[in-house]
């Protein structure tokens, strides 16, 4: 299983850049999601990985194998990678049956009939699909093709294994079942996965470390509960979380090495970094999860019930505050009146503050209400 | 610092690795190599038609010297072609009645065939996607037999049944036989037949056309407007009819274009009654051997095509935002048309019999008779005897079953026929395979469009043009080598449109899932695009199969009467032999009709997806 490296990939058509500039290094054996709303460039960089796609300029490697290489003039042909590719549509051939499907790049590979038989049968087994090894994909049901597709990608036993949207044709429950399967799977296979979505949710639970990018640009390179709780940027900050983080405008004055006061929603507030920061501009914006605005009596911060938008275990509660409607999530079913009052506070050492006009993440820390 | 030149050379070298990986994907090679070839294959024959119109011709050299009190000499440069054919002041009365009359006879036909088509085809296509009419499979396969068949059987069977004494050389059709009337010269001779005739032999076409857009339209659309109570006529007039209209208007200009072309049909039943279009004109001037204006008519006829292309491309180039009406349809609430049900049901079947089976019978009796128009003395001769025929100013050989030349045309036809549909076909295919790929690009553009010129060109100048150029490469004059490369690029644009179509309707996902386990461009081919598009694929064969086996006016300058099965059929119809041209007209649309058939029912391909029907 290879490490896989991009140095300065960049994809252009004509004027417009499709991905820009791109470092990104795979782990061996990790899952990898590549997360960005539609046309942020994310299946163009798993398909330049694969090959199927070819980078304007930049360097790919699996380990120190150049598969890509604009100076160079390198560039190893799909085929020759030893990758699997699912694909969104499954693109399963709708004139084979399943175990053709399934035995074709088998046949390929010049493999032996015995294996070829072996192989896929042990294929059909993993993926539970044994019963439908003679229907045509036209008979199968959605969840059913996309089994039949992912044993056909890992039927070859690539070293690699990318996934473009696998997922987003199927419905609500089939996709969790699914989610849970892939992640199984990963373990069992041990091989690296590189998976394209643009759920967040799919990014959050799946993998090992998501690869963030907006309009062609990196954001951040992290595991999840980082891009969760430590996001480089607002972009990541707004994109990652649901219900999304309170993002609340503010000013602020240092007071000492890691500690500023905080002017926000008409209240003045302390805010005590983890560690010393510098503040470029007294303009920034704090962020500040739903999850850390606890809705109690004893509150020392009171606003009005905008909207509450109950889901069974939890319920999202938005609260009208200044000029600002805030997000609070509680666990817990409760329906508040239209327009009751609220207390609630600011809790926990998760609250982060922003450069408003970078965007870049200052400081983690906590703030107490003055 | 000699910094330079590594720079230089880096370039160099980035380039030459530029054009070997771009040349190391198939899509590329097979456009550029399709560019290049079908380049060539335009502008070479354009080349020749120009320069043959602005050069003294072997008979021009005399005429005009002796008109204008000229010396040219064969192969000088001139405009007198273009004047002497155009008019001017000398002319006025010969360019009238070579050119200007034809040119509105064709104009007036073409109009009147495309209303008839589109009418015909279009009520029909209707009846039989949107209504619960009766016997729709077997309206279906029937109606598009006066397409499958030569587009002169048609004709000939209007001659064998409306021929009377009263008119031409006073030979006695089968209406007059049967009862006696006698039908008036303009119903036999002139623009009236030559409409009618030309309207339903390209009424299939407007079928599949129509047929197919109104088959494909979501039936979302219309439940959309059922939901907002538009009563059935507001819906057929406000949702149907505009959905349709791109079809509506590519099937005119398509019948249009092909009747402004068409030679058999206006030489049977428009030539005796001294009607003459464009195509006939044509035709005389090619064996007149005033080749300079005849080429001048080629150009007119081209440009002609060029312009109804161009406002067809504007529509079809609309069409793209309609292509929703192709998405998943459900299933259509038929017109429930009740007692007219009936009514209509048995309209079709006279109708069809009439057009589809009646023609057929029509042969075979004529065939029979001792004596033609006699249907009370019948023989089967002409088709069993092992004995030469006599009687004839001609030599026309034992009956057809016995017959060796008969035999020796119908091989080389079947064997021209198949030749050229590979041909066609495969490049169809590959054709459609580049341009789906490169699709949005200008190469693929040019290759799309450089693809469907051969249609511009008249059959018989595009037999013209390549007489010529067999007369500078000299070892392909009168060759079936000859023969299979004219054919292979005259039936190119149905071809390469209909795999163009089908390609576009594969996602590039279904090739790059077998790209990527390392099966090769051949494998890919072979294994999964081709058998998934099967049908439609084949009968990007079909087409260039049957329409190859009917043609007569693209090869009947470039070889001698008993080469092919029609060139033989036109033989026998000049000497008036007409059980022996009724017989192998009849042979040639069983054959037709046969294969078209087996190779529907074996693969499930049709003419329909040839012609890029759906």
């Amino acid at each position: 299983m290879p490490r896989i490296t991009l140095h300065n990939v960049t994809k252009q058509w004509g004027k417009f850049i499709g991905v820009n500039n791109l470092n990104l290094e795979i782990e061996d054996g990790s899952f990898i999601t590549l997360l960005g709303s539609s046309g942020c460039g994310k299946t163009t960089t798993l398909r330049m990985i694969a090959g199927l796609e070819t980078p304007t300029r930049g360097e790919i490697r699996f380990d120190d194998k150049l598969m890509f290489s604009s100076e160079k003039n390198i560039n190893v042909p799909a085929a020759k990678r030893e990758v699997g590719f699912l694909f969104q549509n499954y693109a399963l051939w709708p004139h084979m049956t399943v175990y053709q499907n399934i035995a074709f790049g088998l046949e390929t590979l010049k493999w032996k009939k015995n294996d070829i038989h072996a192989r896929v049968a042990e294929m059909l087994k993993t993926l539970k699909i044994e019963q439908f090894a003679e229907r045509y994909p036209a008979e199968l049901s959605g969840g059913q093709q996309q089994r039949v597709a992912i044993a056909r990608t890992l039927a070859p036993k690539p070293r690699v294994l990318f996934m473009d949207e696998p997922l987003s044709n199927l419905d609500a429950k089939l996709r969790g079942e699914m989610r849970t399967e892939l992640k199984r799977l990963h373990k069992d296979m041990g091989s690296t996965f590189v998976y394209v979505t643009h759920d967040q949710l799919e990014a959050m639970t799946l993998s090992t470390k998501i690869c963030l990018m907006n309009e062609g640009v990196l954001q951040q390179y992290a595991p999840p509960l980082t891009v969760y709780n430590e996001p480089a940027n607002l972009f990541v900050a707004d994109f990652v979380g649901n219900p999304a983080m309170n993002i609340i405008e503010a000013t602020a004055r240092k007071l000492a090495a890691n500690t500023a006061e905080i002017d926000f929603l008409g209240h003045k507030g302390i805010f005590k970094a983890d560690n010393a920061f510098d503040l470029k501009s007294d303009k920034i914006s704090l962020g500040i999860r739903p999850e850390f605005l606890p809705i109690s009596d004893a509150g020392n911060l009171e606003g009005l019930a905008y909207s509450t938008l109950p889901a069974g275990m939890e319920t999202t509660v938005k609260i009208k505050i200044a000029s600002d409607i805030l997000s609070s999530v509680v666990f817990g079913a409760i329906d508040y009146e239209t327009d009751a009052k609220i207390r609630f506070s600011i809790a926990g050492s998760g609250i982060l503050l922003f450069d408003r006009s970078s965007g870049l993440l200052v400081a983690k820390g906590s703030i107490s209400i003055q | 610092m000699n910094n330079k030149e590594p720079e230089v050379q880096k370039r160099s070298g980035n380039l030459l690795y530029k054009i070997k990986s771009y040349f190391s994907v198939q899509a590329n090679v097979l456009i550029v190599l399709f560019a290049i070839l079908l380049l060539v294959l335009t502008i070479y024959p354009m080349y020749s038609v120009i320069r043959s119109a602005v050069t003294v011709g072997n008979m021009d050299s005399m005429m005009y010297n002796s008109l204008f009190g000229l010396k040219l000499k064969n192969g000088n440069f001139t405009l007198l072609n273009f004047e002497m054919l155009l008019g001017n002041a000398f002319t006025a009365e010969y360019s009238t009645s070579y050119f200007w009359k034809p040119l509105w006879n064709s104009l007036r036909m073409s109009a009147y065939a495309s209303v008839i088509a589109i009418l015909l085809g279009g009520i029909v296509a209707f009846l039989i996607t949107r209504t619960d009419i009766h016997f729709k499979r077997f309206f279906s396969s029937v109606f598009i037999f006066p397409y499958i068949m030569p587009s002169w059987t048609l004709a000939l069977v209007w001659k064998n049944v409306f021929a009377n004494s009263n008119v031409g050389t006073g030979v006695v059709g089968m209406l007059e036989s049967l009862t006696g009337i006698c039908v008036p010269a303009w119903f036999v001779y002139g623009i009236f037949p030559c409409s009618i005739v030309m309207g339903i032999h390209y009424a299939p076409f407007a079928y599949i056309l129509i047929g197919g857009t109104l088959r494909n339209m979501d039936a979302n659309l219309e439940e959309a407007a059922t939901i907002l109570q538009a009563s059935r006529f507001r819906i057929l007039t406000k949702i149907t009819i505009p959905i349709v209209m791109p079809a509506l208007f590519s099937t005119i200009l398509l019948v249009f274009s092909s009747t402004m072309a068409s030679y058999a049909v206006p030489v049977f039943v428009g030539s005796p009654g001294n009607f003459f279009v464009l195509s006939t004109r044509l035709s005389s001037l090619y064996n007149s051997t005033y080749s300079g204006q005849a080429f001048v008519m080629t150009i007119v006829l081209i440009l002609f095509g060029v312009l109804l292309l161009g406002i067809n491309q504007r529509f079809t180039g609309k069409r793209k935002s309609f292509t929703t009406v192709t998405g998943k349809s459900g299933q259509v609430s038929y017109i429930k048309i009740g007692k007219a049900n009936i009514v209509l049901s048995v309209f079709l079947i006279i109708l069809l019999f009439m057009i589809s089976i009646f023609p057929i019978i029509s042969f075979a009796l004529e065939s029979l008779c001792e004596n033609q128009g006699d249907y009370s003395h019948l023989t089967l001769r002409y088709w069993l005897s092992r004995e030469n025929i006599g009687g004839y100013a001609v030599n026309v050989g034992n009956g057809i079953l016995f017959n060796k030349s008969i035999w020796a045309a119908l091989w080389g036809s079947l064997k021209l026929s198949f030749i050229v549909s590979i041909i066609v076909g495969t490049c169809g295919i590959l054709i459609g395979y580049a341009v789906a790929r490169k699709r949005g690009t200008r190469l693929a553009s040019l290759v799309s469009g450089l693809a469907f010129f051969p249609y511009l060109v008249p059959s018989m100048a595009f037999g013209a043009i390549f007489l010529a150029v067999s007369s500078k490469l000299t070892f392909l004059r009168g060759t079936m080598l000859l023969l299979i490369l004219v054919g292979s690029i005259k039936y190119l644009p149905f071809a390469s449109r209909s795999g163009t179509n089908s390609m576009m309707q594969l996602s590039g996902e279904i090739e790059e899932a077998a790209l990527i386990v390392g099966a090769s461009w051949p494998k890919r081919m072979l294994r999964i695009l081709f058998p998934i598009q099967k049908s439609s694929f084949i009968s990007g064969y079909l087409l260039p199969f049957v329409s190859c086996m009917r043609e007569l006016s693209l090869f009947i300058l470039l070889t001698t009467s008993g080469t092919l099965i029609t060139t033989l059929l036109s033989y026998f119809d000049e000497k008036a032999v007409t059980q022996m041209s009724n017989g192998i007209n009849l042979l040639i649309v069983i054959i037709v009709l046969l294969v078209n058939f087996t190779t529907n029912k074996l693969t499930g391909a049709s003419i329909d997806k040839g012609v890029g029907g759906n």
